[in-house]
């Protein structure tokens, strides 16, 4: 479990979200599975909007699991 | 739906057993095939890979997945949907409509592979977890309280006192 004064890693700056890179999409997802919210992403309205389509569209071709529990 | 034609995005999940059978390029074909029958022209079609599927979708825990680029309407598109869900190798279909297909998509067009090029491995069984064996308990009876049974309390309480005395 991450320390509570421990510095989280920076989120990775993306221009164009797309569902097959997995990797990238991991890296805005909690352990369990969740996207984080824009407090915790950094991104605009718009490129949050564009994760989530693009975790969405990953999670309904089982890319990425809906529920990491 | 309107009959304007656009560039579509597919990605089609593709059933493991059928692409071993038949062999990934005669699967390709089939798609090839439906896609045409409701009038898509399919500019590229090509193996994106073989992986597990992050969750078990029916009985299947990996799949081939199966990129392509593709110009049509939509009803097309709603249509071929249904074919792919109906029959075939195909058992999961995304559709994304797209502005234009990318110079480096262009150049794999319809992707003639080696069957033997498309490793499937065999799909692990599920890893049964085995219950603690929990020892049945006898089930205890509650206690019935019934006019006989205070009665018999009674009786008893009587007995006890007259022991007593």
């Amino acid at each position: 479990m991450m320390d509570r004064f421990e510095k989280r890693k920076p989120m990775p700056k993306v221009d164009n979200f797309d569902y097959k890179d997995i990797e990238t999409l991991q890296r805005f997802l909690s352990p369990q599975g969740r996207i984080h919210s824009r407090k915790r992403t950094g991104l605009n309205a718009r490129k949050q909007r564009e994760l989530k389509m693009a975790i969405k569209t990953a999670r309904f071709l089982a890319l990425l699991p809906y529920d990491n529990r | 739906m309107t009959q304007e034609t656009h560039t579509y995005q597919a990605m089609f999940l593709l059933d493991n057993q059928e692409v071993r059978q038949n062999g990934f390029n005669a699967v390709r074909d089939q798609v090839k095939t439906t896609l045409e029958k409701h009038g898509l022209n399919a500019q590229v079609l090509r193996l994106w890979g073989e992986r597990m599927l992050a969750y078990p979708v029916g009985s299947r825990s990996r799949a081939t997945y199966l990129l392509g680029w593709l110009q049509g309407s939509g009803n097309s598109v709603n249509e071929a949907k249904k074919d792919f869900y109906l029959v075939g190798p195909v058992f999961r279909c995304m559709f994304l409509r797209q502005e234009s297909v990318p110079e480096k998509e262009l150049a794999y067009g319809i992707e003639q592979i080696e069957d033997s090029a498309v490793v499937i491995p065999d799909e692990a069984p599920e890893a049964v977890e085995e219950e603690p064996a929990v020892e049945a308990k006898p089930a205890k009876a509650a206690p019935k309280v019934t006019a006989e049974g205070e009665a018999d309390a009674d009786e008893g309480d009587a007995d006890a006192e007259e022991e007593e005395s």
